[in-house]
Order: C-alpha cells, then structure tokens, then sequence
C-alpha cells in the first residue's frame, strides 16, 4: 500500500513544498539562517550583559558641543570619562552643502521628538538614560530607558532586506578581539537624525557603526557615523557607561506628549 | 502664599549672570526655547506638577506688576531627575524660582530653574537645582 498525504502522493507533497519554498525565496521571504557565530569565534564572545548607567555619572550630558565639540578646553571630561589633553581633535562633522541647506531652514519645532518620536542612532546612545545589553548566541539586545527603545543587533548572519526599513534601522553585528561590532543601515529619514541640537537630518543612507567592548568594570563604545547624503566624512565619539547599582531594572519611559510638544510655545515662531 | 500672589520681580539679568545651574533638560536644544544668557526670578503658587518624560514640568500661579494673574511653566527634566518633587513642591507650596527665561514674546516658561523657599531656603537636591542621575 502507498502512504499517502491526505490523498496526494509523497511526491506530490514534496513538489508542493519545494514550489512553495521557490516562490518565497523569490519574494525574499526565504527564513534566514538560524545559526550563532560560530565556535571558533564563541571564545573571543566579551561579557557585555548587564544593566549600564549612561546618566551624567558616566559621561557628560549631551548638549550643542556634547558629543560632537570643534573644540574642547584641556582637561575637559569627555564622553569616555577621560581629560581632553591639548591636542584634541575635532569630531564635528563635516557637512555637505545639503547639510548646510538643511540646518539654514531648520525649524525647531519640527523635530520629531516634540511628538515623542524616538531618537536614533548615534544620539539614542548618548541620551542620559540607562541601558541594558543582552547577550544571546544568535543576537544581542540592546534595550534603551530612554524612548522605550529596543535594538536588536543579528550575529547570525541575516542581511536587511528592501522591507527593512525603520526608526532603528536594522542592525547587523560580530565579536572581534574581544569586542561586539555593529552595522546598522536601513534608517529612514529623520530630520534631527544626527544631532538634534545642531539640526543635522540623517538620510536612508547613514550608516552607523559601532564597537563595544569591556574597560576594568565599564562599558565603552565607539560610535561612527557615516552619511553621504549629509556628512563629507565618517565621525565619531567614544563614550562609557558604568555599571547600574546592583539589581536596577530598566524603567519605562511612556513619553508623554504633552510634556514633550509644551515647551515649543516657547520658540519664537520663525515661519508663518 | 495664596494664589495671585504678585511677582516679587521678574528682572532680566544680562550674560553676566553666568552662575547659572547646569542645564537639567538634555532633550532638546534648550536654547531654542530658552535664552540661556539671562536670568529671570519669579514666585507663586504650584498649581500643579507634571512627573513626566521627556520633560516634567512645574506650574506657579502668579501676577504680574499689574495684578493680573499669570501662569508660570517651568521646565526641569524627566522622570528620573524628579523624584524629590513629589514632598518638596506639594500644590499650594509658595516658592521662589530663577532661571532662564523663554524666549516666544510674552511667554512665561523658565528652565535651568533652582527652586527656594521665601526665606531663600533651597528647595529640593542639588542646591535647588533637581536632581538628573535617577537616584
């Protein structure tokens, strides 16, 4: 007697599954490879799970020249809780005429944050909140106090597709000596999107990257952006977290809309 | 103090004034809305306070030099940096504030505030100032 499914042959059955398979691998549908960094590299995986301080305790509160200073007088604390020695070099990003353009017509009010929408990448990193990072084999995750935001960075081996598009765009990451790498592509536009004090937008084509690693009982990071439409050129800071009072859980932010929009009354309105 | 209790003054102090606190608002460019050069003082009543993030906010009713009565918004900063607000700033507390005032013409907001009593007394952590780390 033959086995059947359900009245249809096995060979039936299978052609179905493998016409099925076809159709959503042309439709990019195809399920991603399930798969963790493999073991070789599992060795070199740094402990960077925890609860994070990222408060004015760890670094300085961000601000028109907080991360992103031209200048920075000698003994400054920087971002990384180290002194600024006189030979510090400028991280302010170099902007296109696009940029200029974009910053000349800027209207605070426009910023989407006054609506609660979340920050981004490389602010969301420097915004005085705290932090989490969960380390699983197939990926970490990054939950943020600030915006009730949550990031999940793949380490195995999936790559964004055309529908990948979002906020927090997609992000993409490795171990290598010792530290995490992060790629992040597939932002939308945002027009505070690198800095919302200085009015820089950021494009569908920023890309951020980002290196975490252990110092002794801190966090640090360095965060790179990079984005043609916008920048002339890749720019960084390096920052620190210290490590949450013990048994600290991450609080909700619920952005309240209210209190976000109030203080724009208080702009003198500069376009009718 | 009652409610419609007058402004003591409302003086605009020139950039000299650069004692100024630390400004507790990271989420967004404070000088946008706020001219972070001068300095205005105020006092009144809470009316209401607004534990909230972004931003918390506290509400002085008071008057003008003409008696007419006018509401204070003075912005501090979110949820974490505001638990002392809850028992130092009860609705009908009398306080004096000062810091730098909005900028929109005939506006009443006020950020980088250091809150005292009528005596001067500061109010709350940091010197009147509010508390950012969360705890």
């Amino acid at each position: 007697m033959r086995s059947t499914i359900r009245g249809s042959s096995p060979k039936r059955g299978f052609g179905i599954v493998a016409c099925v398979a076809l159709v959503m691998a042309m439709n990019g549908d195809a399920l991603p490879v399930l798969k963790a960094q493999s073991a070789s590299t599992a060795a070199a995986v740094p402990d960077l799970s925890g609860v994070w301080d990222g408060t004015r305790r760890s670094h300085p509160i961000n601000g028109p020249t907080v991360p992103w200073a031209r200048t920075v007088p000698e003994g400054t604390i920087l971002p990384d809780g180290t002194p600024a020695d006189r030979n510090y070099v400028s991280n302010f990003p170099v902007l296109n005429e696009r940029a200029l353009a974009f910053q000349k017509i800027f209207d605070e009010p426009l910023s989407p944050k006054y609506d609660c929408q979340p920050s981004t990448p490389p602010a969301l990193e420097f915004d005085p909140f705290n932090m989490e990072v969960v380390q699983w084999p197939d990926r970490v995750l990054l939950r943020y106090e600030k915006d009730d935001q949550l990031r999940t960075v793949w380490l195995d081996g999936r790559q964004p597709t055309s529908r990948d598009y979002g906020v927090q765009g997609f992000s993409v990451g490795r171990y290598e000596s010792n530290a995490l790498l992060v790629e992040t592509t597939h932002y939308v536009f945002d027009i505070t999107g690198f800095d919302d004090y200085n009015g820089i937008p950021s494009s569908q084509q920023k890309k951020v990257t980002e290196r975490y690693w252990r110092d002794g009982d801190q966090l640090k990071a360095t965060v790179t952006v990079e984005d043609p439409m916008f920048l002339r050129k890749p720019t960084s800071y390096t920052m620190r977290w210290l490590p949450a009072p013990k048994g600290y859980k991450l609080k909700a932010f619920d952005c309240d809309p209210e209190a976000a929009r109030l203080s724009v009354q208080f702009i003198p309105p500069r376009y009718k | 103090m009652k409610v419609g209790s007058r402004i003591l003054f409302a003086s605009v102090l020139t950039a000299g004034f650069l004692a100024r606190a630390t400004p507790v608002v990271a989420h967004h460019s404070a000088a946008a809305a706020y001219d972070e050069t001068k300095r205005v003082e105020a006092q009144g009543t809470v009316t209401k306070v607004l534990v909230r993030n972004p931003h918390s906010w506290v509400f002085l009713e008071s008057a003008d030099d003409k008696g007419q009565k006018i509401e204070w918004q003075i912005e501090m900063g979110g949820v974490p940096s505001m638990a002392w607000a809850k028992d130092a700033l009860p609705i009908g507390a009398a306080v004096k504030v000062a810091g730098n005032p909005s900028r929109a013409p005939g506006s009443h907001g006020i950020t980088g505030a250091t809150f005292t009593k009528a005596d001067g007394t500061p109010v709350g952590p940091r010197g009147g100032r509010g508390e950012y780390t969360p705890r």
